[in-house]
């Protein structure tokens, strides 16, 4: 088979930052590395209707230090509704914010540690809204820790993320900000079935409130899907993740899944040219 | 306005927060260990080098090749490219035990292990 499918080649090292899909991996990259990244995060289908809702990220990455690794994104966002429950049709495609990414690398996994462990977070503004597609303005931050190991050396990841994003937002013309949160917890298990290909399964449990703590519980969901990874040459790299709602619960709806407040399917494409 | 004052304000707390975490700048202020490693006919020279635990380093490298090279390691955290006939110095925090494999990401067959005990 074409590289980068040859099975033949060494296993050596590999950075685990997109090998997990939508769970992030602990590594923060190489101090001195610079990055273009391309990432694409989809959101579709609600209840009843036709529903989708897809955001475009142009990142640059840099990491300062050992340490210390940052990214800033200009996102635009595509939705597309029709006939869906609680939410107004809507075709646009728009500009719809700007964020910034700071990953700090408390352990650093390798010789001195089986464990790497880093925590980040992720300031953004919006002036639209990720679910409705409605013009809001909107501040927020998700926080994460980040854990990962090797299961087998070179062979097998597994990561686990804990994460925390509250949001204030206030939908134009409306006179009061709202506040919620989503906590999170994912888990990942990776496996590198070629030195540049590594294929995975993950895990990922929601929680959404209507404020900034455990009051007002909205909803919960849980997803599952396979990852992909693909380390195309040694400077660039491609990553895509799928996952659909398994199980779920919207506060005051009967019916299976949380649909009001999550999409049914998920979906994640990222490439990254490094220089 | 007010909403602006907050993000600012939070951003600020949240970069405060990691940068007090500790992670080696005291470390980055004592002595450094040196090493002198070259590159020629794309081989590291020496090819395992050895360093103390627990102490910061400096990797001196020259390039004696006449093309470029990047000394890069995952583990080392640390990527660097050397022009041809070229030196660069390396900064590299202080590590546990152990074998820390580098290598040239313009000709990853080029590598080399810095052993740490």
């Amino acid at each position: 088979m074409a590289f980068p499918f040859a099975l033949e080649g060494t296993y050596n090292e590999i950075e685990t930052k997109y090998i997990f899909g939508f769970t992030d991996g602990s590594d923060i990259g190489a101090e001195g590395e610079k990055a273009i990244e391309l990432e694409t995060n989809g959101a579709f289908r609600k209840r009843h209707g036709r529903y989708s809702a897809i955001e475009q990220e142009v990142e640059f990455e840099a990491v300062p230090t050992q340490f210390f690794a940052y990214e800033l994104s200009a996102h635009g966002m595509a939705h597309a509704i029709s006939g869906v429950d609680g939410l107004d049709d809507l075709h646009r495609v728009t500009p719809s914010g700007l964020s910034a990414r700071f990953r700090y690398l408390l352990i650093g996994r390798g010789p001195g540690s089986p464990i790497g462990l880093t925590v980040t977070a992720e300031p953004e503004w919006s002036r639209v809204d990720g679910t409705s597609g409605i013009f809001t303005r909107s501040f927020g931050s998700n926080f994460k820790i980040l854990a990962d190991t090797e299961l087998i050396p070179n062979r097998l990841f597994a990561a686990a993320n804990l994460s925390y994003a509250p949001e204030i937002d206030k939908a134009v013309g409306e006179p009061v900000w709202t506040r919620s949160s989503t906590f999170g917890t994912t888990g990942a298990l990776a496996w590198r079935f070629t030195p540049k290909v590594t294929v995975g399964a993950e895990v990922e449990y929601f929680r959404a409130y209507e404020s900034f703590g455990f009051k007002n519980f909205q909803g919960h969901a849980m997803y599952v899907g396979p990852t992909l990874y693909i380390q195309i040459t040694n400077k660039m790299m491609f990553a895509a993740a799928y996952s659909t709602q398994v199980a779920g619960h919207a506060a005051g709806d009967d019916q299976p899944l949380d649909l009001a407040n999550f999409s049914r399917h998920r979906a994640r494409l990222r490439f990254e040219y490094e220089f | 306005m007010h909403m602006n004052d907050l993000m600012a304000r939070a951003l600020a707390g949240a970069l405060i927060g990691l940068a007090a975490v500790p992670g080696g700048k005291e470390a980055w202020a004592q002595q450094r260990t040196t090493i002198q490693l070259t590159l020629k006919n794309h081989r590291f020279e020496p090819a395992e080098p050895h360093a103390p635990a627990g102490q910061p380093l400096i990797i001196l490298l020259r390039n004696l090749d006449q093309t470029p090279a990047e000394f890069e390691s995952k583990t080392l955290r640390v990527e660097k490219v050397v022009v041809g006939g070229g030196q660069v110095n390396i900064n590299i925090r202080p590590l546990a035990a152990g074998r820390y494999r580098f290598f040239d990401d313009f000709h990853e067959e080029t590598q080399g292990f810095l052993v740490v005990e």
